[in-house]
C-alpha cells in the first residue's frame, strides 16, 4: 500500500521529468502498432479482393502458374472450350463459364501514356464474365460487344480522366488492340491499384491467348447447398484424369493469390518491426538514464525511507512500480498513436497510387496487447538496474549533505568486460574479412556487429572520457571558460554521457554501415559495368515485363544501329554428365551478345558456345557437377524438345552481371522450340554504327515511343539508374532509422533537461557570480554538441567498421570495390553537431530563465 | 514606522566615493492585495567603503532580501540602489550580470563552488567568465592570505567545509570587487572553522581595504564587523559600531523580548 502511494506520488510529482521517457515509449510502441495495423489492413484488403474475385471453383491448366506468374512467351496456358461444356455437366454445377485473363499487357491512351499503376500493381486484361460481377459492377456504359470496344475499371478511368468513347490501345503479345471505351466498371471491394480492362470473349481469346475458342480458366458456380469442396470433387470426377488441370476452391484460390502478396507483406512487416526494435533499444538508454537520474536526485529521500524502516525490496519495488506506470502511460498513448500512424501510412500509400480504404482498417485484439506488453516490459527492464541501485542506498544517505550525487566512476570490471567484448567483436569482424565462404562470413559478421556494439555500449563511459576530452581539445578551446565548463559537465558523469551518446551511436552506426555498403555496391557495379559492358543501349521494361514482339521489331528497325541482340530466358531441365538433373533457366541470345557483355571464361571459347548445339555454363555449376569443356548436357526445354548440347565454354562466376548464366544461341533454341512457344525477349541490347551514337539513341527512343513500358538507356543512364535505385533504397532505410535517431535525440534532450534540474544550484551560483544568460545557454549547448558528436563519432566509426567488413565479405559475391562515402559521413557528423544544438534549445532556454535567487535557495 | 537613517561615515581613501553602496526608500513586496507581504519597507542604508558591515535580524526580518537587492540578485518594488556611482535598480539583466561579475563578490552559506572545477579554477572563475586575466601577484597574495596554497589542485569534494568556504572567500577577493556580500558564510561551519573564515574576512578589510557586507544571525560572527545593522519587519531598527559578541547578543535578546511583548 505504502509502496503504491509513494510510487504514485513520485510518479505524478515528477511527471515532467518522465515526459520524454514516455514519448520514447510512445514512439516505439506506436511504430510497432502502426506496422501491425497497417499490414493487417493490407491483408484484409487483399483477402477481400481475392475472395470476391474467385469463383466457387476455378479450373485452370496444370501448367499455369499463379495469376501473377508471367508465362515466358506472354501467352497464358489455355483450355479448349470443350472442357467448359464438360465441366458444366458435373453434379452440383449451376454454371461454368470460360474466362480469359492475361497480365502480359500494357494499356496506353491516345498520347501513349501508360494507364497502369506506378506502384507495381498489375495491369490485367480479360473477358467480361458473370464471375466478374462478384467484385465489380458496370457504373456507366455497357460491356464490350465487339473487337473495337473495351471496358475499363473506374479507378483507372478517374485517375486518367478517361470517359466513354476515348480510344485505348492495349499492347498484347499478339499485337496491339485499338478499342474505344464502351463502359466503365467499378470495384465493389477496395482495389489496391490494379488497372483492369475487359474485351468481349472472342477478342480476348484471339488477342490475349493467341487462339480462338480457348480459355485460360473456367469459373464454376455451385448449385445452392453444394459446398465448394464437394463441387471440386464432382468437377474432378467429371474431368476424369485431373493430371492436366488445376482445381481450386474459392478459399484455395484466394490463398494461392495471397501467397505472393503475403510474403511481400511479411517482409515489409518484419523489416518495419525490426526498425521499431532498434527504436526500442535506443529508448532503453533513455529510460535507464531517466531512472538513474531520478534515483540519484532522490538519494536523500530514499535514505530517509530506509532510515524509517522501508526494506530494500520496498524501495526497489517502488521504483519499478513507477516504471510500470510510465510503461502503461507511454504504451496506451502509443497504441493510439500507432493506429493514427497506420491511417497516415494508408493515406500516404493512397497518394502514391495504392488505394487502401479506412473501411478495411483492421485492429486485431493482439495489436494493443502486444503494444502494451512490449512497452511495459521494456520500460521495467530498463528501470531494473536503477531500481536495484535505489535499493542499495544506505539509510546514512538521509543524513549526508545531498548536494549533487557523487560522480559515478566507471568500474574496472566494466572496463575489462567492455574491452574483452570489443576485442572479441573486432576479431570476429577481422575474421569476416578473411572468410572464404559467404555463409561462415555472415555468421562472423553478425557476431562481430553484436559484440562490438555491446562492447562499445559497455565501455561507453570510458570512451566518453577520452573522446570528450579530444573533442574539447579540438572544438571547445575556442569557447574559453564556457567551453571548459561544458567539457567538465559532459565529463562529470561518464556513465550518463556514455549512455546518451550510445543511444545516438546505434542509429548512426547503422546509417554509416549501410551507406558504406551502398556506395560500395554502386562503385563495384560501375566498375564492373565499365569493364564488361560493350553495348551502347539497353532496352528493358521498368517493371520486369517481357518485351512484346512488336516492340522488339520496332527496336530492330531503328536506323543507325550496327547490331541488335535478342536475349531470351527459357526454363529447362538439364541432365548433366554426372547423371544429376536440375531445373534451370538457360539464356538464348544472339551471337553478338559476347560483344555486348564481355565475360571472362575459365576455359573454352565463349564465341563457340553460340555455335550449333553448343552452350556455356558458369564456373560454379561446372565445379558442382564436374563439367568440362566438351561434355554434353541434355537440355529439355519446358516449352519444346530435348537437345543434347555440347559445353563449349565455362564462364567465370566472379561477376555481378549474368552470374551463373548458361548461354546458347537463339538459333539453337529455335531448333527445339516452336516460334509460337518461343519466349519473348526479356531484354535487348543494341549498338550504334560508329559515330552515330546520338542519332541511334534518338531513333531508338522514337521507335519505342508507343511502348511506354520500356525504356532505352545508354551506359550513362544505366549507371545513373542503378545509383538512383540504391540511393532510393538507402533513403527508405534512413527514413526508417530516423525513428531511432529521433528517440536518441530525445535522449539527449532528456539528459540535458534533467541535468539542468539537477544543477539548479550550480547554475544559480554561476549566474550570481556573473555568468550571463548567453554564456549559460552556450555552455549547455556546447555540452549537448559534445555529447552528440561523441555519439556520432562512435557510431560512424563503428558503422564504417561494420560496413568495411561487410564489403570485404561481399567481395566474395562480386562486391569488389570498397568505397567509403566521405561526403555522407562528414554530413552526418556535422549534422550531429546541429542535432546537439537543437536538442539543447529547450533545456538551455529553461536554464536561462531560472531565477537566480530560487536557484540559490533550492535545497538539496 | 521607525526608519533609522544612518549617517554615512566618511572613511576610506582617495578619490573614490566613501559610500560603496546606497539604498534609498527601498521597498520589496511579494504578491498583491490580501496576500501582499512586504519584505523591505522603505529602507535607507549606506554601506561605507572599506568597512565590514553585518546585517542581523530574526528570520523573516528581510535581512537576506536586503542583501540580495543590494547585490543586484533581486529586483526592488520601488526605491533606488546605487553601487558606487551606478544606479542598479534600473539595470537590465545583462548589465546586472556584468556588474555582479566585475564589481561584486559573493560568499554563500553552502554550495559556493562548482564541483567540476578545482580550487584554483573556482577562484579565478569570475575573471575567466569575464575573459580577464587574473593579476598573478594579487592572486598569490589572496591565496596565501586564506592559506590555500597547498590545496589549489583539489576538487571541492576533497576539501573540508571550512576549506571550501575559504576558497569561496578567495574567489570573492581575487577579482578585487568593489564590495563582497556574504550570506551566512559561516552558517554551515563549526565554531573553529567559522572563526577561521571570519578572521580572513576581517583581515581582508584591514589589510586589503575590502568592503564587506555579511548577513548573519550569529552574534559571534557579527562581532567581527565594524558595524552591525539590525533589521526587523523589513526596516532597519538599530545599529551598533565596533560591537563585541556579548553586546550583540544582549541587543538581540532585547529585540526578542520586545517582539514578544508587542
Amino acid at each position: 500500500m505504502t509502496v503504491w502511494k509513494t510510487s504514485l506520488r513520485n510518479f505524478f510529482a515528477h511527471k515532467g521529468r518522465m515526459a520524454l521517457s514516455a514519448v520514447a515509449v510512445l514512439l516505439s510502441v506506436a511504430f510497432v502498432c502502426g506496422t501491425l495495423v497497417f499490414t493487417d489492413t493490407m491483408n484484409t484488403t487483399f483477402d477481400k479482393l481475392f475472395a470476391a474475385s474467385s469463383a466457387d471453383v476455378t479450373v485452370s491448366p496444370k501448367a499455369a502458374g499463379r495469376a501473377d506468374d508471367m508465362p515466358e512467351n506472354g501467352r497464358p496456358e489455355a483450355l479448349p472450350a470443350s472442357t467448359v461444356a464438360l465441366v458444366e455437366k458435373a453434379d452440383g454445377v449451376k454454371s461454368a463459364e470460360g474466362g480469359v485473363t492475361s497480365m502480359s499487357v500494357t494499356v496506353v491512351d491516345r498520347h501513349d501514356k501508360n494507364m497502369g499503376s506506378e506502384t507495381g500493381a498489375p495491369t490485367i486484361a480479360g473477358n467480361w464474365t458473370r464471375n466478374d460481377l462478384r467484385s465489380m459492377e458496370i457504373v456507366s456504359g455497357h460491356a464490350p460487344r465487339g473487337p473495337t470496344e473495351v471496358m475499363i475499371d473506374s479507378d483507372t478511368a478517374d485517375k486518367h480522366h478517361l470517359k466513354i468513347g476515348d480510344e485505348l490501345r492495349t499492347i498484347a503479345v499478339t499485337g496491339d488492340i485499338r478499342a474505344k471505351i464502351s463502359g466503365i466498371a467499378g470495384f465493389t471491394v477496395t482495389n489496391p491499384g490494379a488497372a483492369v480492362v475487359f474485351f468481349d470473349t472472342a477478342t480476348a481469346q484471339r488477342k490475349l491467348l493467341g487462339a480462338p475458342g480457348v480459355f485460360s480458366h473456367i469459373s464454376v458456380t455451385a448449385d445452392s447447398g453444394v459446398s465448394d469442396t464437394q463441387l471440386k470433387k464432382n468437377v474432378a470426377a467429371t474431368l476424369g484424369t485431373t493430371a492436366a488441370y488445376k482445381l481450386q476452391t474459392q478459399d484455395e484460390a484466394a490463398a494461392s493469390n495471397k501467397d505472393s502478396m503475403g510474403s511481400f507483406l511479411d517482409v515489409m512487416k518484419y523489416a518495419m518491426l525490426g526498425f521499431a526494435g532498434i527504436a526500442f533499444l535506443v529508448g532503453i538508454f533513455l529510460i535507464v538514464n531517466t531512472f538513474s537520474m531520478l534515483v540519484a536526485q532522490r538519494t536523500r529521500e530514499i535514505g530517509l525511507m530506509r532510515a524509517i524502516g522501508s526494506s530494500r525490496k520496498q524501495v526497489n519495488r517502488s521504483v519499478l512500480v513507477e516504471a510500470v506506470l510510465l510503461g502503461i502511460v507511454g504504451s496506451v498513448l502509443g497504441v493510439g498513436a500507432g493506429i493514427g500512424l497506420a491511417v497516415g501510412l494508408m493515406k500516404l500509400m493512397g497518394s502514391l497510387g495504392m488505394e487502401l480504404s479506412t473501411e478495411d482498417l483492421t485492429i486485431a485484439w493482439t495489436t494493443p496487447v502486444v503494444g502494451l506488453a512490449l512497452g511495459v516490459i521494456v520500460t521495467v527492464l530498463a528501470a531494473y538496474v536503477p531500481a536495484r541501485r535505489a535499493g542499495k542506498v544506505s539509510p546514512m544517505a538521509a543524513l549526508r549533505d545531498a548536494g549533487t550525487p557523487a560522480d559515478a566512476t566507471s568500474g574496472r570490471v566494466r572496463a575489462g568486460l567492455g574491452l574483452v567484448l570489443t576485442a572479441a567483436g573486432a576479431a570476429a569482424l577481422w575474421a569476416t574479412t578473411r572468410a572464404d565462404e559467404a555463409a561462415d562470413g555472415s555468421l562472423l559478421l553478425a557476431l562481430g556487429v553484436v559484440l562490438t556494439l555491446i562492447g562499445f555500449v559497455v565501455i561507453g563511459p570510458l570512451l566518453a572520457g577520452v573522446v570528450v576530452r579530444a573533442l574539447s581539445a579540438v572544438l571547445l578551446r575556442f569557447f574559453g571558460p564556457v567551453g571548459r565548463l561544458a567539457e567538465r559537465n559532459a565529463l562529470r558523469n561518464p556513465r550518463r554521457t556514455g549512455a546518451t551518446g550510445a543511444a545516438l551511436m546505434i542509429g548512426l552506426a547503422l546509417v554509416a554501415c549501410l551507406s558504406v555498403v551502398g556506395s560500395s555496391m554502386v562503385a563495384s557495379a560501375t566498375e564492373e559495368l565499365d569493364r564488361s559492358v560493350g553495348t551502347d543501349f539497353i532496352v528493358q521494361s521498368s517493371t520486369g515485363q517481357l518485351i512484346v514482339p512488336q516492340a522488339a521489331e520496332a527496336v530492330e528497325k531503328a536506323p543507325g544501329l550496327e547490331h541488335v541482340t535478342n536475349y531470351k530466358v527459357l526454363a529447362a531441365k538439364l541432365t548433366n554428365p554426372d547423371g544429376s538433373t536440375v531445373d534451370e533457366h538457360v539464356t538464348a541470345a544472339d551471337p553478338t551478345y559476347p560483344r555486348d557483355l564481355r565475360r571472362e571464361t575459365v576455359s573454352g571459347d565463349l564465341a563457340k558456345a553460340y555455335g550449333k548445339d553448343s552452350m556455356s555454363v558458369g564456373s560454379d555449376y561446372a565445379t558442382l557437377h564436374g563439367i568440362e569443356v566438351g561434355d554434353e548436357i541434355a537440355v529439355a526445354f519446358k516449352t519444346g524438345g530435348t537437345a543434347g548440347l555440347k559445353v563449349a565454354a565455362i564462364t567465370s562466376d566472379d561477376t555481378n552481371v549474368d552470374q551463373g548464366a548458361m548461354y546458347l544461341s537463339t538459333a539453337t533454341a529455335q531448333a527445339y522450340v516452336s516460334d509460337e512457344r518461343m519466349p519473348t525477349n526479356t531484354i535487348m541490347f543494341a549498338s550504334a554504327q560508329d559515330g552515330k551514337e546520338k542519332e541511334a539513341y534518338a531513333a531508338l527512343k522514337d521507335a519505342l515511343a508507343g511502348y511506354p513500358q520500356y525504356k532505352v538507356q545508354n551506359q550513362a543512364d544505366f549507371k545513373q539508374d542503378l545509383k538512383d535505385q540504391i540511393g532510393q533504397l538507402l533513403n527508405i532505410v534512413y527514413g526508417l532509422l530516423a525513428l531511432a535517431i529521433i528517440v536518441a535525440v530525445l535522449g539527449v534532450v532528456n539528459t540535458l533537461a534533467l541535468s539542468v534540474v539537477e544543477r539548479t544550484r550550480e547554475i544559480g551560483l554561476m549566474r550570481a557570480i556573473g555568468l550571463s544568460r548567453r554564456q549559460l545557454r552556450r555552455m549547455i549547448r556546447l555540452e549537448s554538441v559534445v555529447i552528440a558528436l561523441f555519439g556520432a563519432l562512435l557510431g560512424l566509426g563503428l558503422g564504417m567498421g561494420w560496413g568495411t567488413s561487410a564489403q570485404r565479405l561481399l567481395a566474395l559475391e562480386g562486391l569488389g570495390v570498397l568505397e567509403i562515402p566521405w561526403p555522407t559521413i562528414l554530413t552526418v557528423f556535422v549534422a550531429s553537431a546541429f542535432v546537439g544544438l537543437f536538442a539543447a534549445l529547450v533545456p538551455a532556454f529553461r536554464a536561462g530563465r531560472m531565477n537566480v535567487l530560487n536557484a540559490i535557495a533550492t535545497d538539496g | 514606522m521607525t526608519t533609522a537613517v544612518t549617517i554615512p561615515r566618511h572613511g576610506g581613501t582617495g578619490e573614490r566615493t566613501a559610500v560603496a553602496a546606497r539604498a534609498r526608500q527601498v521597498v520589496k513586496a511579494y504578491g498583491t492585495g490580501e496576500t501582499r507581504v512586504v519584505a523591505l519597507d522603505h529602507v535607507d542604508v549606506d554601506i561605507a567603503r572599506g568597512q565590514f558591515t553585518a546585517i542581523m535580524g530574526p528570520s523573516g526580518s528581510g535581512k537576506s532580501t536586503l542583501m540580495h537587492c543590494l547585490a543586484g540578485l533581486d529586483t526592488v518594488t520601488s526605491g533606488e540602489i546605487h553601487l558606487a556611482d551606478t544606479e542598479i535598480t534600473k539595470l537590465k539583466d545583462k548589465k546586472l550580470t556584468q556588474l555582479r561579475r566585475d564589481r561584486i563578490g559573493f560568499i554563500f552559506q553552502a554550495f559556493n563552488l562548482l564541483p567540476t572545477l578545482n580550487a584554483l579554477e573556482n577562484i579565478t572563475l569570475p575573471m575567466d567568465i569575464a575573459g580577464r586575466k587574473p593579476d598573478a601577484g594579487w592572486l598569490r597574495q589572496v591565496v596565501e592570505t586564506v592559506g590555500l596554497a597547498e590545496r589549489l589542485k583539489h576538487r571541492p569534494t576533497q576539501l573540508s567545509g571550512g576549506q571550501q568556504q575559504r576558497v569561496a572567500v578567495a574567489r570573492a577577493l581575487a577579482a578585487r570587487p568593489d564590495i563582497i556580500f556574504g550570506d551566512e558564510p559561516t552558517g554551515n561551519l563549526d565554531s573553529r572553522a567559522g572563526a577561521e573564515v571570519l578572521s580572513f574576512l576581517r583581515k581582508s578589510v584591514d589589510e586589503l581595504g575590502q568592503t564587506i557586507v555579511m548577513v548573519t544571525h550569529d552574534p559571534v560572527a557579527a562581532s567581527y564587523a565594524d558595524r552591525v545593522l539590525y533589521l526587523a519587519d523589513g526596516s532597519i531598527v538599530d545599529e551598533m559600531h565596533n560591537p563585541t559578541a556579548d553586546q550583540v547578543l544582549d541587543r538581540m535578546k532585547d529585540f526578542d523580548a520586545r517582539g514578544r511583548t508587542s
